[in-house]
């Protein structure tokens, strides 16, 4: 069975600064890390790989050069082969544009049965990337799903889970090749050996840059391939409160929760 | 008290900052010494929350003419009782002094009032590019007045050192109402005695801290941390010990009994990953750079291989590294209904391993159950000692002074960061000579004549 | 058959379960008629389902057509099977902008629908605005909600997936009249997915709650927890707890909320009895609206809030239940 997980890196969201007067995201001071959503896809591989037999992982991100380092610490976790995705030509890219390039480097590697991808990204937050690459490959997909298994790779199907869809609980068999983008229930994500993490800063990662693609050009990728543009970034005031206190009039009290109920929707 | 003493209270503080009534009390009586042996509280006492220096200033005039005794409460997450009012007191919570005042880029010292909690500061130097402040007692809602009285410690003394280390000057307030500015922003300053550091530690008894220097740090970006599993406890202190003098320094070296590790883990939720092995240390680091972390990071590895450690884990991630500190926290919540005391020994760190052992034979003597942890690499060791069948054991007395002889032998004390307050007071008579007490006693009463001032706390 | 035609016109994609047709929709319809007034063109919807109930309710609330796909095979929701259906649809009505509900459902299809039909997609959107120049801007939070991007798509049609609660329903006009369509589903299977079990969801985690209702210290005996019980289940929400009760043993803690617990950001929040001690404030101080009742005029508690009562919550959580009672909960 060889799985891909699909990774991005962002950078650490405690540390992004937002400035609201020029409507800036500064990531400067925020280390770059794996999107911690992606830290369950790659341990639901991982577990797939303790408990089934000829498991391959590879695990791919696109990125600039840097972004070699999420990857070599999902090597370190357990992960057997690293593709770095990256040529300045993908810079500026929408999810539509990610998803086409993602997809047609995936066609570079050999036999994919599975692609597992974490829920979304902490910084792009639109959960939209897993379900485009999966129709740029035309492979069934399946979202917030929280267990998967299979009983034997030369089935051609896995039996996963879902854990929320229209109210309800759902269990499907995906022929495979598909795509399953997990929930954070799915895995608990475990700490790598210091001994792997050391082995992985001299691990070979294989790039592959717009020429390596088929398929992909300056016009159908990055800033020029996106359908959607960023107009403007409002960065949000911070939360000021009316601090309205009330004392012995109680009913005024209850009107004003009643009112605030009702314009918040809950009633 | 009597009504009169409310009114003139209440009306230097406003009716909203006065507190009274037994049930109102309830949230301003403790801090986080265990039920089983905290003190009482007394609840006839009354709160006030004095909102500027002056205001503070004219109640403590007030409750020295009028010999009332005076209570300070910062965040109330000490764990020796200071802050328990054991006669019927005036508490002064200082929750209002919240202000950070300034924060000295140049200069590197930020100015604090005193009710600034750590979290409060954090946030704030969050804010300036790779500023930070080291000292973490483990508990963010502590307050700096507090963290300053009681001059708190923490895992990461093993590099930084405790408060002390940190603070250069401040503003308190004397039980006769007087305020004072002592030390400054000066890296040296040898004018006159140090009161700054006298006070430091003081736990609240000699005066009342409205405002810090603090000095702050650059911060250091590349962190990490590590489970280092060991077959045994003597292959884990010998590691150390090679580890400290072999000139890497650890933010923090952090031993806890394997079942507490587990347990701890288990109830968060979560599975302690380190399955094998007896004694697991958590070594967390720090750096300037990535290469400098890699680099301890295997000469790490080096030395604890030579000492038999079993596969060591790495979590690099902010995130992961929270969730093991995580885990060494609730060891306290899993094991609390059983805590009859709780000890704070340290002795010097080629002593450690040792002392721990004798500690763990005697307690066998006794057939007591206990559990340890230990900021391992600065000497300082949390045993407890547990109740049995639910009450407290017969031989707890006896049990203790032998410890305590244990820990004298080794040249330790029997608090090295929880402090005296009102638990250890006979305990402190155990290690220091009767002149050394005399001189506190004469401190003290230059400073408080009328021992109003947090009265049975240190000394009786 | 449908005409061939230039973009035109706001098509809400309608969503359909087991309780009906899920509330989102008819909060699009309300935002969508607007967008479609402004533009000037139509505002249709399509719904796809199996037995499909709700009909009449969705005819009076403002879409000047219903597109309806009612057949077995949309019995159990597959995106691919949806998908090509409304790819199908999409491609003979074509629609300006397309208007899908972000439920699990919405995001997990609404991705697949875009990029078959090669155009951009906008996710979670909190708001939709025409702007002087007629163009169609989708406002959605990013980075962790902490920015809001103003985003323009430059292909046809425009699609955007909107969170649930954003807006009004729109509201139902018993006069107004549409018309309804009834389409033959253009596929009925796929061959690569079975659905083949179908049970109800789990329990969601306190930090998924829309509304909180946390209690602190001033919690005197374990059984009053059920009055809050009672408010929580009213409101839709959940019952959280700080550090002062759970270490006291009354609740687990698992409803802990604060800095050494779980971190939320409800709609509502509504502390009872709780001071506001900064490891509590640090799991809360986030949500939308806070509501704190307690006895101490200077609890921390009154500075981060944005409605509070000076008072005993055991006098007011009872008044409080029989008010929402009384409105027919």
């Amino acid at each position: 069975m060889n799985i891909v997980v699909l990774i991005k890196e962002v950078p650490d969201m405690t540390k992004v600064k937002f400035d609201r007067e020029r409507g800036v995201v500064d990531r400067a001071g925020a280390p770059a890390e794996i999107n911690p959503f992606d830290e369950n896809a790659i341990q639901a591989a991982l577990n797939l790989k303790k408990t089934k037999e000829n498991v391959t992982i590879t695990v791919v991100t696109m990125g600039p050069l840097r972004a070699e380092k999420s990857l070599r610490m999902a090597y370190a976790k357990g992960v057997d082969k690293m593709v770095l995705v990256s040529d300045r030509a993908f810079g500026g890219s929408d999810t539509f544009a990610t998803a086409r390039v993602l997809a047609a480097a995936l066609k570079n590697i050999e036999n994919i049965d599975l692609i597992i991808c974490g829920e979304k990204s902490v910084d792009g937050d639109t959960a939209q990337v897993g379900a485009e690459v999966a129709e740029f490959l035309n492979i069934p997909h399946s979202y917030y799903v929280d267990k998967i298994d299979f009983n034997d790779p030369l089935d051609g199907e896995v039996i996963i889970e879902i854990e929320h869809i229209s109210g309800n609980r759902q269990e499907r068999k995906m022929k495979t090749p598909c795509l399953v983008s997990v929930s954070k229930n799915i895995a608990k994500p475990q700490l790598p050996t210091l001994k792997r993490k050391l082995e992985s800063l001299d691990k070979e990662i294989s790039v592959f840059t717009i020429k390596d693609i088929k398929g992909l050009n300056k016009e159908n990728t990055g800033f020029n391939g996106s359908p959607t543009k960023v107009s403007k970034i409002v960065v949000p005031g911070e939360i000021v409160r009316e601090s309205i206190i009330y004392r012995d009039d109680v009913n005024d009290f209850l009107d004003k929760v009643e009112e605030v109920l009702a314009s918040k929707g809950v009633l | 008290m009597n009504k009169q003493n409310y009114d003139v209270l209440q009306k230097i503080v406003g009716d909203d900052y006065f507190i009274a009534g037994k049930e109102n009390l309830v949230p301003y009586l403790y801090d986080q010494v265990e039920y089983t042996f905290r003190p009482e509280a007394d609840e006839t006492s009354i709160v006030v929350k004095p909102g500027n220096v002056e205001e503070l200033s004219q109640i403590m005039k007030y409750a020295n003419e009028e010999n009332l005794p005076v209570v300070v409460r910062g965040g109330a997450t000490g764990l020796c009782g200071g802050c328990t009012p054991i006669e019927e007191s005036i508490i002064i919570s200082m929750e209002r002094f919240n202000r950070i005042v300034e924060i000295d880029t140049q200069n590197m010292v930020a100015e604090l009032e005193a009710g600034v909690t750590l979290m409060q500061l954090l946030e704030e130097l969050d804010n300036y590019n790779g500023i930070s402040f080291p000292v973490h007692p483990g508990d963010e809602g502590a307050q700096m007045g507090g963290m300053a009285a009681t001059n708190a410690g923490g895992a990461r003394a093993v590099r930084h050192g405790v408060m002390r280390k940190h603070i250069l000057g401040m503003e308190v307030v004397l039980p006769t109402g007087e305020i004072l500015k002592l030390g400054g922003k000066l890296t040296k300053n040898n004018a006159g005695y140090n009161l700054t550091q006298l006070i430091i530690g003081s736990e609240g008894t000699l005066a009342i801290v409205t405002k810090i220097l603090l000095k702050l740090y650059p911060e250091e970006n590349y962190t990490a941390s590590l489970v280092v599993p060991f077959p045994k406890f003597e292959n884990a202190t010998n590691a150390v010990i090679e580890i400290i003098n072999s000139g890497i320094s650890p933010l923090a070296v952090e031993y806890m009994d394997k079942f507490l590790w587990k347990e701890s883990a288990k109830s968060l939720g979560m599975h302690w990953q380190a399955e094998e092995g007896e004694a697991d240390l958590l070594i967390m680091l720090s750096e300037k750079t990535e290469e400098a972390l890699i680099k301890s990071c295997k000469e790490i590895y080096q030395i604890c291989k030579k000492h038999n450690s079993l596969e060591i884990l790495y979590a690099e991630k902010k995130q992961e590294q929270l969730e093991l500190l995580q885990v060494r926290g609730e060891q306290y919540n899993f094991k609390k209904k059983w805590i009859y005391d709780s000890f704070d020994m340290a002795v010097p760190v080629s002593h450690i391993a040792d002392f721990i052992k004798e500690i763990k034979l005697v307690s066998k003597e006794y057939d007591a159950p206990s559990s340890f942890l230990a900021h391992i690499a600065d000497g300082n060791v949390h045993n407890d000692m547990w109740l049995v069948n639910g009450k407290p054991p017969v031989y707890a007395q006896e049990l203790k002074n032998k410890m305590y002889e244990i820990c004298f032998k080794y040249n330790g004390t029997i608090t090295g960061e929880h402090g005296i307050g009102k638990i250890r007071i006979k305990d402190l008579l155990l290690m220091k000579s009767k002149k050394e007490i005399e001189l506190y006693r004469g401190i003290k009463k230059v400073f408080d004549p009328n021992n109003i001032l947090n009265p049975g706390t240190v000394l009786e | 058959m449908l005409e061939k035609k230039a973009p035109n016109g706001v098509l809400v994609i309608c969503e359909q379960s087991n309780d009906g047709i899920h509330r989102v929709a008819y909060e699009l319809l309300h935002k969508g008629k607007e967008i479609a007034q402004s533009l000037n063109e139509p505002l249709e919807c399509i719904v796809l389902g199996y037995k499909i109930q709700a009909l009449s309710e969705l005819s009076h609330r403002c879409a000047d057509n219903i597109f309806v796909m009612d057949a077995k095979c949309f019995d159990k929701p597959e995106e691919v099977l949806y998908k090509k259906n409304l790819v199908k649809f999409i491609e003979d009505r074509r629609p300006n902008i397309i208007l899908i509900g972000a439920t699990e459902f919405g995001r997990s299809l609404a991705p697949r629908v875009a990029c078959a039909l090669k155009t951009g997609l906008t996710a979670d959107c909190t708001d939709l605005i025409i702007n002087d120049e007629k163009d169609f801007i989708q406002v959605r939070p990013a980075f962790s909600d902490n920015i809001l991007a103003h985003i323009k798509t430059v292909t046809y049609p425009k699609i955007c997936t909107v969170r649930y609660k954003e807006f009004d329903e729109a509201d139902i006009d018993i006069e107004h009249k549409c018309k309804i369509t009834n389409i033959e589903p253009y596929f009925t299977q796929v061959d690569h997915t079975t659905v083949s079990n179908i049970f109800k969801f789990n329990d969601k985690a306190i930090s998924e709650a829309d509304v909180i209702v946390a209690v602190g210290r001033g919690l005197r005996d374990k059984e009053d927890l059920n009055m809050f019980g009672v408010l929580a289940d009213l409101l839709g929400g959940m019952v959280g707890a700080s550090r002062a009760i759970v270490d006291a043993g009354l609740v687990p803690s698992s409803m802990q909320i604060g800095y050494s617990g779980n971190r939320v950001k409800p709609r509502i929040y509504i502390a009872c009895g709780i001071s506001g001690a900064p490891q509590h404030v640090a799991g809360m101080k986030e949500s939308d609206i806070i509501i704190a009742i307690n006895r101490d005029p200077s609890a921390p508690i009154f500075n981060i809030a944005d409605y509070g009562f000076v008072g005993d919550f055991y006098e007011i959580i009872p008044m409080l239940i029989q008010r929402l009672r009384k409105r027919g909960f």
